[in-house]
């Protein structure tokens, strides 16, 4: 199937018809993922500095609410359908992850699981890759992301359409007749380009856990370490990263607890009160969140929790590169 | 540019075999051609791994402050903004000027935006000058962005402020680069407080703003690092430079880092102030 | 995509096998992990009143907490974890350090913003529970065998639930002996168990770090006494708890005495803020203490990173 892209907007409309609507847009002069107010272009090239993460797991969000003279406590999470058009596969492939993160091994996160079950997703192949993209070293195909509802890929002046789900199904159904049989169906298949490649590589040993977490004691820790400025960019700007904080504020006999993004770079993230920190300097911070990406999480859940997007490899104020971790902690030796 | 560079490596290369540094603080290479990373040589041989190019624009000064109490001597080298910087540093108390050794590396300007602002090319301060002083290049326009903000109505400006701390994700890097920010525990870390609201939301990131401006403002040296390191590219030296233009104009020509004497305006107490409660 | 979970109730979730329960709980189901009345949200707390406040010690003090309606808030296992929250000065996690019919005591030492605020509650407050959290004591696993309890000031918290339910459940344990030992006998917590309910019923080991005129018990650190009582480790486990640099000495000291580190059992703490393991803030390597701990051997400890 093929939407051409003249039929764009009114795609749109319908999916935002019940949904809140996020896509890649200038807002503000920043290209971000935004409600869609009805009229932005979309930005069909490229992908925002900060990924989607925020619809699933927003910045700060509001937990449950509570009376302290009643004693009665109120959840306050909010069921409500959600759309990402626009999302690229590495940002798909890291709400996979989250998933992993949210909903298994013991409990599910029910804040998360309620945005979860509400959301669509349409993804945006990739036409083009950016100099920081690598998510083909970490095993993704920059045009298609099966972890999408519905996966577009541009076949000149028309994208075109793929379902991968039921909410894909639901999707191509609502926009029935703006849909058109693919012109050129053999030579497209499902209108991948396959010309995407990155050239941003790194070489991801097989073994990579078990070295990194054998090289736990490494000097090469402290050196990478030196020049990190200890700031949070690469966490919040990275679509994985999952940390959050927990807190409450009281109005009066009445409060609410929201929960909110954090860092595990902070120097107060894992000091306990009392003043003992067994964290205390960047370099074991920064080897955590190295560790948490290429083997904690891989130990746990059996993928690393790094889609190669390259966010922080761009964004980093000292210009530290994940992939240089890579080879530097866990190369042959 | 590959001259100099050439003296650099030398020059560090001679320290580090005299042992009269541990170690030396300068550029060296990433996987892109157009960046470099801070890099930490403590070898002769591996002094061949600094680079000098326009690409050399993370500021090295905040880095010393890692380091407070060094075996040996750190040696670094100094821009005419790491020299402001610190001036500044050592007028905080913040370095000890005898643990360090300062190559002196005069600039004709890096790829960053604040470059186009600068007054001060060579270091004001050095313990060796590895080439000749450039010419410093009158910088026009300190204020413009200032007055520009200044002469937009009080909605207007809110509007803009809000939409710039709408932005902000709080990853505090304008903090931590800020080579005059040189707090041991930062007022946003203690969470006991409440001073500061872990929430994400316009206010808790205007009160983030606001307070950093305020801590910094009258020791800001306009080296630009907040900006150039924001990865939401906010405009945020625009605070710290209007607290620099409003002192201008109600004490004079200020700028700060030019010695190591100089109280910071807001930190001086005098007798003669003109607010009659200080 | 959505991978649809069908978890009503977290206790119900996906995924808890054996695998991600810690050798020392296996033998307990996994559903006695969560026994509360979240209704499917695991972070949502109950209120609950504190009906009685005991000054342990001058920075101890013993909360006893039930629901508004004289219920027990939730039912945990020896070693499980609770999130107490004084409204609006925050959470955070302790031990459960006693059960009873419809009451749950913890211990709290006052060291920060929110034990402050704890401190300063009288009895009748309201404050907001979740849990029970984490793993627990390996009370199966270790039926029929000696237990000495090793405890080291408010290091007692924790031991004291596992302590309780082995002289619930007398018979299904051997010798019990209870080493316990403070800087002095004001820092001594739950006086009324060490000298008074559990003489008679296990063998009591009391020590304080210095002489003190009205003090006529053993006088000497934790470690020293220890090895002084010469325990012999045959069908013996060791339960220990404590500042870490006791655990340490302990540790040598047992090790000296012939125990094997499988047999030596411990808590861990780190700063946690959900206590479902999602958080991400009290990872040791791969291992979150709020969900796979706080109760590690000491074998367990040795295969992770060393960053406690």
């Amino acid at each position: 199937m093929e939407l051409k892209k003249e039929k764009l907007p009114e795609a749109l409309a319908l999916l935002q018809s019940d949904a809140r609507l996020f896509l890649p847009a200038e807002a503000d002069g920043l290209p971000q993922f935004t409600v869609w107010d009805g009229k932005q272009a979309p930005c069909l090239s490229g992908n925002p500095p900060l990924p989607p993460k925020d619809v699933l797991f927003p910045r700060s969000e509001k937990m449950y609410g509570y009376n302290l003279s009643t004693g009665d406590v109120a959840d306050l999470a909010s069921p409500e359908k959600q759309v990402i058009f626009g999302i690229r596969p590495c940002d798909v492939k890291s709400i996979e992850k989250l998933d992993r993160a949210f909903l298994e091994k013991g409990y599910a996160d029910s804040y998360y699981r309620t945005r979860r079950e509400q959301l669509t997703t349409l993804s945006l192949g990739c036409t083009e890759a950016a100099r920081t993209c690598f998510c083909e070293s970490m095993g993704l195909d920059p045009a298609d992301a099966p972890g999408a509802d519905l996966m577009l890929n541009d076949a000149g002046d028309a994208f075109s359409v793929k379902s991968n789900s039921e909410k894909g199904e639901a999707v191509l159904a609502r926009w029935g007749k703006l849909l058109t049989e693919d012109a050129d169906k053999d030579a497209k298949g499902a209108g991948k380009d396959v010309s995407v490649h990155c050239a941003f590589k790194v070489d991801l040993p097989a073994d990579l856990p078990e070295r990194l977490t054998a090289r736990f004691e490494d000097p090469a820790w402290a050196a990478l370490s030196r020049a990190c400025l200890g700031c949070g960019c690469c966490s919040y700007i990275c679509p994985t990263c999952y940390c959050f904080d927990i807190g409450q504020e009281n109005r009066g006999a009445e409060g609410t607890a929201f929960r909110c993004w954090d860092s595990c770079m902070f120097s107060d993230y894992s000091r306990m009160a009392g003043g003992h920190n067994p964290r205390p300097s960047k370099r074991e911070r920064l080897r955590n969140r190295y560790l948490h990406k290429l083997a904690y999480f891989n130990e746990r859940y059996g993928t690393t929790l790094c889609v190669g997007c390259g966010r922080c490899v761009d964004k980093c104020p000292a210009h530290l590169d994940i992939t240089k971790v890579i080879e530097t902690v866990g190369g042959e030796r | 540019m590959s001259d100099q560079q050439e003296k650099m490596r030398q020059g560090a290369e001679k320290l580090l075999q005299n042992e009269e540094v541990g170690y030396v603080i300068g550029w060296g290479t990433t996987r892109f051609a157009d960046r470099t990373t801070p890099i930490f040589i403590d070898t002769p041989a591996a002094a061949s791994d600094f680079v000098w190019n326009e690409y050399a624009v993370n500021s090295l000064a905040k880095y010393l402050l890692d380091d407070k109490y060094p075996d040996k001597k750190i040696g670094v080298f100094v821009r005419g903004c790491e020299s402001r910087a610190l001036n500044r540093m050592l007028k905080d108390k913040q370095v000890k000027r005898e643990n360090l050794y300062l190559i002196g590396t005069p600039c004709d300007g890096k790829k960053a935006g604040r470059c186009s602002l600068c007054r001060e090319r060579n270091p004001l301060l050095y313990d060796v000058l590895l080439w000749e002083p450039v010419p410093n290049v009158p910088a026009e326009g300190r204020f413009d962005r200032v007055r520009a903000i200044e002469a937009m109505t009080p909605d207007e400006r809110y509007g803009y402020w809000g939409a710039v701390y709408d932005k902000c994700i709080r990853c505090y890097a304008c903090r931590n680069a800020c080579p005059v920010c040189s707090c041991r525990e930062c007022y946003v870390d203690m969470s006991r407080t409440g001073f500061q609201g872990k929430q994400h939301s316009r206010s808790d990131n205007q009160i983030f703003g606001v307070t950093r401006a305020f801590h910094v403002g009258d020791r800001c040296i306009e080296c630009g690092e907040c900006e150039r390191v924001c990865p939401m590219d906010l405009p945020i030296m625009g605070q710290t430079q209007k607290i620099l233009k409003d002192i201008n104009e109600l004490a004079g020509e200020y700028e700060c880092g030019l010695d190591a004497e100089s109280e910071n305006f807001l930190g001086a107490f005098d007798l003669d102030d003109k607010d009659e409660f200080m | 995509m959505a991978k649809k979970s069908t978890a009503v109730h977290p206790a119900a979730a996906e995924n808890v096998t054996a695998e991600n329960v810690p050798a020392a709980a296996q033998a307990a189901p996994a559903g006695v992990r969560h026994g509360c009345t979240c209704e499917g949200n695991p972070l949502l707390p109950q209120i609950c009143r504190v009906i009685r406040i005991t000054q342990e010690t001058p920075d101890v003090k013993t909360f006893r907490i039930q629901t508004p309606d004289g219920g027990k808030p939730f039912d945990p296992m020896p070693g499980q974890l609770a999130m107490i929250s004084v409204m609006g000065a925050g959470e955070a996690m302790f031990s459960i350090t006693a059960k009873g019919d419809d009451w749950l005591e913890s211990s709290i030492k006052r060291v920060g913003a929110l034990t402050d605020a704890l401190h300063g509650l009288a009895e009748g407050d309201l404050i907001g529970l979740r849990g029970p959290y984490g793993n627990h004591f390996p009370v199966d696993a270790i039926k029929g065998k000696d237990i000495l309890f090793v405890g080291g000031g408010i290091g007692l918290a924790p031991v004291r639930s596992l302590i309780r339910y082995a002289l619930e459940h007398r018979t299904d344990y051997g010798q019990l002996d209870v080493l316990y030992g403070s800087r002095s006998y004001a820092d001594l917590v739950f006086k009324a168990d060490i000298f008074e309910n559990w003489p008679g019923k296990c063998n009591t080991h009391i020590t304080i770090d210095n002489a003190e005129d009205a003090w006529d018990g053993h006088v000497g650190f934790v470690p020293s006494y220890l090895e002084e009582k010469a325990f012999s480790p045959e069908g013996k486990v060791v339960v220990l708890c404590g500042p870490p640099i006791m655990i340490k000495f302990c540790l040598d000291s047992l090790m000296k005495m012939g125990f094997s580190k499988e047999n030596v059992i411990t808590t861990l703490e780190m700063r946690m803020k959900c206590g479902i393991g999602k958080c991400g803030r009290c990872n040791i390597g791969s291992k979150y203490v709020c969900l796979d701990g706080p109760v590690f051997s000491m074998s367990e400890l040795d295969e992770l990173p060393d960053e406690k």
